[in-house]
């Protein structure tokens, strides 16, 4: 037999035989547990014969797979406690794991080898349930193979689970059942008598037949070698400091071993980065010969090749990616006349994404097919007893969707050889949890199915906040932030409310469950006093779950290196690990989730709760947007979009210098040019303080200041805004906030104002383009569409502008307006704008214009959901520059279709 | 008796030398090789939601350690810590780990001839902890089987 993909062969040998390695001591662990089955070393056995099988099937492999298969039957059934191992029966299984290895070894002729003595041999297994089956004529048939079997077992010590030297004897007598069987199998039982006892388990004997090497390329080698040259003379250098007892000297050597260690350390790890393609590549070709196998029609995209992940990532994330992917195109997409008859295209789409998100990587796998539903999936959970009916009747659709991953959880009516037996979600999760990873499902019936994968990037050193609870410190990794929130000794009475005795913040328009972390951690001191004072409360996120956590100070942030807690500190759930801080003391690191399971924090909220919220005189959600108000004067007050908010710093007054009539912030090593409000508009100079905020934006690629002296709060507000009254350069509108008239600031026209030249430069390139670009507005808030439009045109565009999704459609689809790209608001009244995204995506011939979605302040969620609909961006409303540069290039794009089609053309 | 004595798999035969140090009033003798190290860094990190008997957690050159308090893994009161107060940083398996102390005594090289089984319980402690007892001149040395001190299930 010829295969196209000889790699391909090549990898299936090597991780199959990773599987088998170990596949002897594991069969006889489980036979020596008798009765009491390890679950989770036959559990361990069964996927690793699954994901052989799975393997074989695409590589089309026949004998290897039906082999496999019958291998899996016997594990499944003992796995659900309905056959006990024999001596017997494993011995069966040795022998067939012994075939099986020989198959693999010889992948290629494997077709030819008649494995029916086996695969009858565990038939008859199955069949007899608990009773040995009588099989004299294979036990003397394949006598050459049955010594391949027990030699292993012989040479190596045999891992016993707990094998204290007296249960030998008793063992005997316990398990007086089987003793008249094990005489039989006499060769074995002899090797394990003689081997003397090891206490290690089996588990790690497991882990340390795994082994990996990794390629570098010699020019990173060669950068490597350098530093260490470098990190040997700075070495030199301090000890002669030292010696010389200088300290402008000491500190020269201390401030290069200190360049020299950051190179070393991005040095090394760049060495274990590689571009995820490297595992994407192998997956056009399972699908393409999955669907041909399952009738079904089905193209893979794929974006993201690029992104570089760690290699212990890249190794690990193959088996679960090829489950998922192998799920989606088996469960999710529909047969094409199924497709056809709901009115979609035949042929189903799975996307498969990679991002960074947040310091981590996404991996997101999608497909447009059924869905799940969640309702049929609840009563499977109750027939398996995972779940009780009240529990279920509570429990939400998006919970509910999550229960694919609980372990031996199936959904498929039929055991099919593709991906059945929902095996495969369990051993996803597993293997992603390993990684530090997380898995989340979301799915719509009749939409499709999305599954999100979040990895870390590296799993050596990650990102922390260091926060302090009581005098102790602690580390919580960055990627679990969502955000700090601290609340003014006045505002804690109006901002946390109860809920059933649990303390709740009110953020923005929602609710957010509070948990306190001296009391999480049991560290509480007696008096309360504390709850009248400010509060810090850092918002964490995990996969699941959301909620404020309440500290007792906030640090800065530090890369930390994890080091693992002992054995004695398993149990404690609350923690990921400990690290060592500068200061050579230990800072544990929370683990939110656990911190989330430890004191219960609820996962959804009653929408009933939610809607008090938000009846509390918050903004509606629809078009509300958040705005950063600040004031400069009592009597002048402002506001900025959190939009356009890169982050904002607390500074002091000297750390601005006035050079040239201009205000520079001196700023980590650099000079941030700062704008004032005092300085354009007709304002009162800014008040006297010794200490100030400046609200960081960009423009372009350099990053840009604004005074604010006093910062008062973040509000969500609807948009009824007056654009009228107050408009001059630099303000965009005003509104009444709380009896109090509130500016609206432009920042990028106030900056523009004061440093035109920062704008002049992408001002000449539009001039270079030829014919005037037309641009689609649609937005239903008369001020945003002033805004933007304005945007657009002060850029050199046209714009047509029109109040709702409706509108707009109408007008395109009669050919009144000829446009090259569209911009739309989200939320609109009539059609919206996710409606008008399908039309013109399912358009002929309006499909190829390029759609841009404006939002508030936009979810991670709806961003993903804006994109599956034919999105090319999505920005913020108020961000001009971002959103004037995504115009540009999806115009760009646009006149380019080779960029745009590559993706199909690979599917 | 002996016969126990002989199956224990960690006492070796022989000449022995013992690391012996005080908590309370008792003696109390380690294998000389199952000790990495003496210190005291005493001022621990302290870990909410940990068994009892763990003080905390030290940096030992880079390494996290677990740091367990020895008067309560042997139900003794607990004290404050004084001036003598040490941590004897053992192995276990591929993991260090750090035993609190009351006071570090001499070390001291011995036949294992002349170590007798242990009775069932020596000054309140039960003899489980012990893998056998050598009387010196005036004071009676119990040699800690530190699996069993160290075994994850008797921490509360």
């Amino acid at each position: 037999m010829e295969f196209e993909d000889a790699e391909l062969v090549g990898e299936f040998v090597i991780e199959s035989n990773e599987h088998l390695a170990d596949i002897e001591n594991q069969l006889l662990a489980i036979e020596e547990g008798g009765e009491n089955v390890d679950l989770e070393l036959v559990n361990t056995v069964f996927r690793g014969v699954h994901s052989i099988k799975g393997a074989a099937g695409f590589l089309g492999l026949e004998t290897i797979k039906e082999l496999a298969h019958s291998l899996e039957n016997v594990l499944n059934k003992i796995r659900s406690e309905e056959l006990q191992p024999t001596s017997k029966s494993t011995d069966v299984m040795l022998r067939a794991g012994d075939k099986l290895r020989n198959l693999i070894n010889d992948a290629a002729n494997s077709n030819d080898v008649d494995v029916s003595e086996q695969v009858a041999a565990l038939n008859e297994v199955l069949s007899a349930g608990s009773t040995p089956p009588a099989g004299q004529e294979t036990e003397t048939e394949s006598e050459p193979t049955s010594e391949v079997a027990q030699e292993p077992a012989s040479d190596s010590e045999v891992p016993k689970p707990e094998a204290p030297p007296a249960s030998e004897t008793n063992s005997a007598t316990d398990s007086a059942g089987e003793t008249t069987a094990k005489p039989q199998s006499s060769p074995k039982s002899t090797a394990e008598k003689t081997t003397p006892p090891n206490p290690a388990k089996p588990k790690a004997a497991a882990n340390a037949s795994v082994e990996s090497s990794i390629r570098v390329s010699v020019g990173v080698l060669d950068q490597l070698m350098n530093l260490a040259g470098e990190l040997v003379l700075s070495r030199n250098q301090l000890l002669q400091a030292v010696a010389s007892n200088e300290r402008a000297v000491l500190q020269a050597a201390a401030s290069e071993l200190d360049g020299v260690t950051s190179n070393l350390q991005e040095a090394i790890m760049q060495t274990r980065m590689q571009p995820i393609g490297n595992v994407f590549s192998k997956f056009p070709r399972i699908v393409r010969d999955l669907s041909s196998q399952l009738g079904k029609e089905c193209k893979l995209e794929i974006e993201g090749k690029e992104v570089e992940v760690d290699k212990t990532i890249i190794e690990a994330i193959g088996d679960p990616l090829t489950h998922l992917i192998r799920n989606s195109v088996d469960h999710g997409v529909e047969l094409p006349q199924t497709r056809t008859e709901s009115g979609k295209s035949a042929e189903g789409s799975v996307w498969l994404r990679a991002f960074h998100k947040a310091g981590k990587v996404c991996i997101e796998i999608q497909d447009d097919g059924a869905g799940i539903n969640p309702e049929k999936l609840k009563q499977k959970a109750i027939e398996k007893g995972v779940l009780t009916p009240e529990r279920a009747e509570q429990m939400g659709d998006r919970e509910a969707v999550r229960l694919i991953f609980h372990p031996g959880f199936s959904t498929a009516e039929k055991v099919s050889d593709v991906s059945g037996r929902g095996v495969g979600m369990d051993v996803v999760r597993t293997n992603i949890e390993k990684l530090g990873g997380n898995v989340d499902i979301e799915s719509e019936i009749g939409v499709g199915t999305n599954i999100r994968v979040t990895l870390p990037l590296t799993l050596a050193i990650i990102p922390s906040m260091i926060i302090k609870s009581g005098d102790v410190r602690y580390a919580v990794p960055q990627a679990n932030v969502a955000e700090l929130v601290r609340l003014r000794a006045g505002e804690v009475a109006t901002k946390i409310g109860h809920v059933k005795s649990a303390e709740v913040l009110r953020l923005r328009g929602s609710l957010l469950p509070l948990v306190r972390l001296d009391r999480a951690l049991g560290t509480a001191s007696q008096d309360d006093e504390r709850e009248h004072g400010p509060m810090n409360i850092v918002v964490v996120e995990t996969g699941q779950v959301r909620y404020g956590l309440i500290v007792d100070g906030i640090h800065d942030s530090e890369e930390i290196v994890v080091k693992p807690l002992g054995r004695h500190l398993k149990d404690c759930t609350s923690l990921a690990g400990a690290t060592i801080l500068g200061d050579g003391r230990i800072a544990l690191i929370l683990d939110a989730a656990g911190i989330a399971n430890a004191v219960g924090v609820r996962l959804t909220h009653d929408p009933e709760e939610q809607d008090n919220a938000d009846d509390s005189g918050l903004a509606e959600q629809s078009e509300s947007q958040s705005l950063l108000l600040f004031s400069s004067d009592p009597t002048d007050q402002f506001a900025v979009p959190m939009g356009v908010v890169a982050r904002i710093e607390r500074v002091t007054i000297d750390q601005i210098d006035s050079i040239g009539g201009h205000e520079l912030l001196q700023y980590r090593g650099t000079s941030l040019p700062l704008i004032s409000v005092d300085e354009t508009l007709d304002v009162k100079p800014r008040p006297d303080c010794s200490r100030l905020y400046v609200i960081v934006f960009t423009i372009g690629d350099r990053e840009v200041g604004l005074i604010a002296p006093q910062l008062d709060d973040i509000r969500e507000v609807s948009s009824d805004i007056d654009s009228e009254t107050f408009r001059t350069a630099g303000v965009a509108g005003s509104l009444v906030v709380d009896d109090r008239l509130i500016r609206i600031l432009d920042v990028f026209q106030l900056a523009e104002k004061s440093n035109p030249q920062w704008f002049a430069e992408t001002r000449e390139k539009v001039k270079d383009e030829d014919a005037t670009p037309r641009i689609l507005l649609a937005e239903d808030s008369a001020f945003f569409r002033r805004q933007v439009a304005g945007f657009l045109q002060a850029e050199g565009f046209e714009v047509e502008e029109f109040e709702d999704g409706a509108a707009a459609w109408n007008a395109l689809k009669s050919g009144s307006v000829e446009v090259d790209m569209i911009v739309t608001d989200i939320e609109m009244p009539n059609m919206n704008g996710f409606e008008l995204c399908r039309c013109v995506k399912q358009d002929a011939g309006l499909q190829h214009l390029p759609m841009l979605a404006l939002t508030s302040l936009s979810s991670p969620e709806d961003v993903a959901h804006g994109k599956s609909l034919g999105f090319e961006d999505y920005q913020v409303k108020m961000h001009r520059d971002n959103l004037i540069r995504s115009v540009r290039t999806l115009l760009k794009n646009a006149g380019n279709p080779s960029t745009n089609n590559q993706f199909a053309a690979i599917g | 008796m002996s016969t126990d004595l002989c199956e224990t798999p960690t006492l070796a035969r022989g000449e022995l030398q013992l690391a012996t140090f005080y908590v309370g009033d008792l003696l109390l003798g380690l294998q000389i090789d199952q000790v990495q190290e003496i210190n005291r860094r005493l001022d621990v990190t302290s870990v909410p939601h940990s068994p009892k008997c763990v003080r905390g957690v030290i940096n030992l050159r880079g390494e996290v350690v677990t740091v367990i308090d020895l008067r309560t893994v042997l139900g003794m009161p607990a004290t404050e810590l004084s001036q003598e107060s040490r941590n004897l940083i053992v192995h276990l398996g591929d993991e260090l780990v750090g035993l609190c102390v009351d006071r570090i005594a001499d070390i001291i090289t011995l036949n294992s001839d002349v170590i007798e089984p242990p009775p069932p319980n020596i000054s309140d402690v039960e003899g489980k902890f012990f893998l056998g007892v050598y009387t010196e001149e005036s004071e009676i040395v119990a040699i800690l089987n530190i699996q069993e001190v160290l075994e994850i299930n008797n921490q509360d």
